[in-house]
């Protein structure tokens, strides 16, 4: 195996690259707007059954990806309890799709943005929000003009890493959306495909190094936003 | 009229706040022991926080009233709230900082604009400055400054003495003269540091155990015995204005006249700094233990300070005892019940109160 070979990627590879990257690109996107609902919510508010909802929003980061997958395939397949519906109201058919493996990688990525959103607005000082009550800002305006710009570091942290977990993400992504070139097969997915095919080691490799290298970039440009989220404190 | 006037009960945990009071136009000192209640009565004023009975005017106009169900929000309520940390958004520049409140504001409403706050506080350097570049002092000035451009009927200061050094302490002392002068806007400022709150007004809230002990003017509060226990802890001060009457280089003495000329003492040049001209007006400090009492004038002595009293009425606590002389205007020193014995000092007795110019502090 020499360097060139590492780097000759196959049109199916590059397929794949690029899949993955539309797939975690619009899962962070798709799950911001909620985590922040979700994280001040948690971060801000007391009320009763905190702790379950906690324990519910938390599930699908211990829950076998292979489980959620088949929960969002009862949910949201053709035939499911939500699936059905859509089907038959709007003619939707959301499992083994695109949207499928992006939805996928939301529920396995939410609990991940929620908890770094959640630890950035509880840094935030409720006093800031305080004075900027008493100076007549509303809770809406206060929150966009206090608490979101102080939180930004932990914001854009939440949202790398739903978009680095949607990267890696497999197990539900493999039950919900299959495992269909260029349509639902993200590196993880064509990986495993390599490594079932005697003598593409070098394929295998490849996906390998690609996977490595951006989960690297991305855990790593996050911690750099969560150091500097403790150093403006 | 009456800027303020609030009727506020609550109950946290064990500790339970029950309050009724009413403010003045004018600076007005809310003194108490930390826990006595300071804060959430500033909260429960501003709206920070919601009594389980209450009843708030500012300015004749009704903000809150439980038992009709009617609370104004806090952001509704033109309330400046200066926190003892300034609270600057430290993510806005000095300038960003002191407009937040301004576009919530109504432009008819608003009683003095950006530039003439800049000039007034002197924090025009500062604009373009982020909070954490700031000094405590400066903050503090900023955090005013953004007060008032939200165009506040009252403002509230908590512990504006506390956060800053204790050289610096009193610096915010006429900023805030500045503005009551010329804006006319009622401040209630807490304070647990009695020598800093006297040097800044007069009339004062005594606040104990979450119920107010005491109101009125200093001189009249320490004449109660209640009012005295809770003050004397937190350092009795006498607080006197007096006027610039000359400055006499050649000794290095500056001569001091009170209200009434009636009576002139004199205070080293160092101490004044140089900074007042004849005819200003300011504030001198003396603590009741830096006055010495006795029966007749004393010529062969160095002290050059010897007011001519009568003692109006004599406090005692454990052992001491404190006499109010009035010189003209009232002292109160601080004596040891052994010389209040040995001198048979009693009330009517004609004394004479001394200190040394050393004693006195200058406020400017």
């Amino acid at each position: 195996m020499n360097m060139n070979e590492l780097l000759n990627f196959s049109e199916d590879e590059l397929l794949a690259i690029g899949l993955s990257f539309r797939v975690a690109f619009w899962c962070a996107v798709f799950i911001l707007p909620p985590s922040v609902f979700l994280a001040w919510w948690l971060a801000r508010k007391q009320f009763r059954g905190k702790s379950i909802v906690e324990g519910f929003l938390n599930l699908p980061l211990v829950l076998p990806p292979v489980a959620t997958g088949f929960i969002l395939l009862l949910l949201l397949g053709t035939n499911g309890l939500l699936g059905k519906c859509l089907n038959e109201w709007f003619g939707i058919k959301l499992a083994f799709s695109f949207y499928a493996a992006v939805i996928a990688s939301m529920v396995v990525s939410f609990p991940l943005a929620i908890r770094a959103i959640r630890l950035s607005i509880e840094m935030v000082d409720p006093g800031y929000e305080e004075a900027a009550k008493t100076l007549g800002a509303n809770s809406l305006q206060t929150f966009i003009r206090v608490t979101l710009p102080l939180a930004l570091p932990g914001i854009i942290s939440g949202f790398i890493l739903a978009f680095a977990r949607s990267l890696g993400e497999f197990g539900a992504t493999i039950i919900f959306a299959g495992n269909i070139s260029g349509e639902t097969q993200t590196i993880p997915l064509a990986l495993f495909n390599e490594i079932q095919v005697p003598g593409h080691e070098t394929a295998a490799f490849r996906l390998l190094l690609v996977a490595v290298v951006f989960s690297f970039a991305a855990m790593s440009f996050s911690e750099i936003l969560v150091k500097k989220l403790h150093h403006r404190k | 009229m009456h800027a303020l006037s609030a009727r506020l009960k609550i109950q946290k945990g064990n500790f339970s706040l029950d309050v009724e009071v009413d403010f003045l136009k004018g600076i007005t000192g809310v003194f108490g022991p930390s826990g006595s209640g300071k804060t959430t009565l500033m909260h429960l004023i501003s709206g920070l926080e919601k009594p389980d009975e209450g009843h708030i005017e500012i300015d004749n106009s009704l903000i809150l009233d439980t038992s009709k169900n009617w609370n104004v929000k806090s952001r509704k309520r033109r309330i400046g709230y200066v926190f003892q940390e300034g609270r600057l958004f430290p993510h806005m520049t000095v300038r960003k900082n002191l407009l937040f409140g301004s576009i919530y504001a109504n432009k008819d409403q608003q009683i003095i604009h950006f530039n003439e706050v800049v000039d007034l506080l002197e924090i025009r350097e500062l604009l373009e400055k982020r909070p954490k570049n700031l000094s405590g002092g400066e903050k503090q000035r900023v955090a005013i400054g953004r007060a008032l451009l939200s165009a506040p009927k009252l403002l509230l200061m908590d512990e504006p003495f506390s956060s800053l050094d204790v050289a610096l302490r009193r610096q915010i002392i006429p900023y805030l003269i500045r503005i009551n002068i010329k804006l006319g806007i009622p401040m209630l400022v807490v304070s647990h540091d009695l020598p800093d709150l006297l040097s800044l007004t007069q009339e004062l809230f005594l606040l104990r155990n979450g119920r107010v002990e005491g109101h009125g003017n200093y001189f009249d509060l320490i004449q109660s015995e209640k009012s005295l226990d809770i003050m004397r802890g937190a350092g009795l001060m006498n607080v006197i204005p007096f006027k610039v009457e000359s400055h006499d280089v050649e000794n290095g003495l500056t001569h001091l006249i009170n209200r009434d000329a009636s009576h002139e003492i004199n205070v080293e040049r160092e101490l004044i700094n140089d900074c007042c001209k004849v005819g200003d007006e300011l504030n001198v400090s003396l603590r009741p233990e830096d006055i010495a009492i006795t029966l007749n004038e004393i010529s062969d002595i160095s002290i050059r300070n010897q007011l001519k009293g009568k003692i109006t009425k004599i406090i005692k606590k454990e052992n001491r005892t404190y006499c109010l002389v009035d010189v003209g205007f009232l002292l109160i020193v601080s004596i040891t019940q052994a010389s209040q014995q040995k001198m048979n000092l009693d009330v009517d007795e004609e004394v004479y109160c001394l200190f040394k110019s050393m004693a006195l502090q200058i406020n400017i």
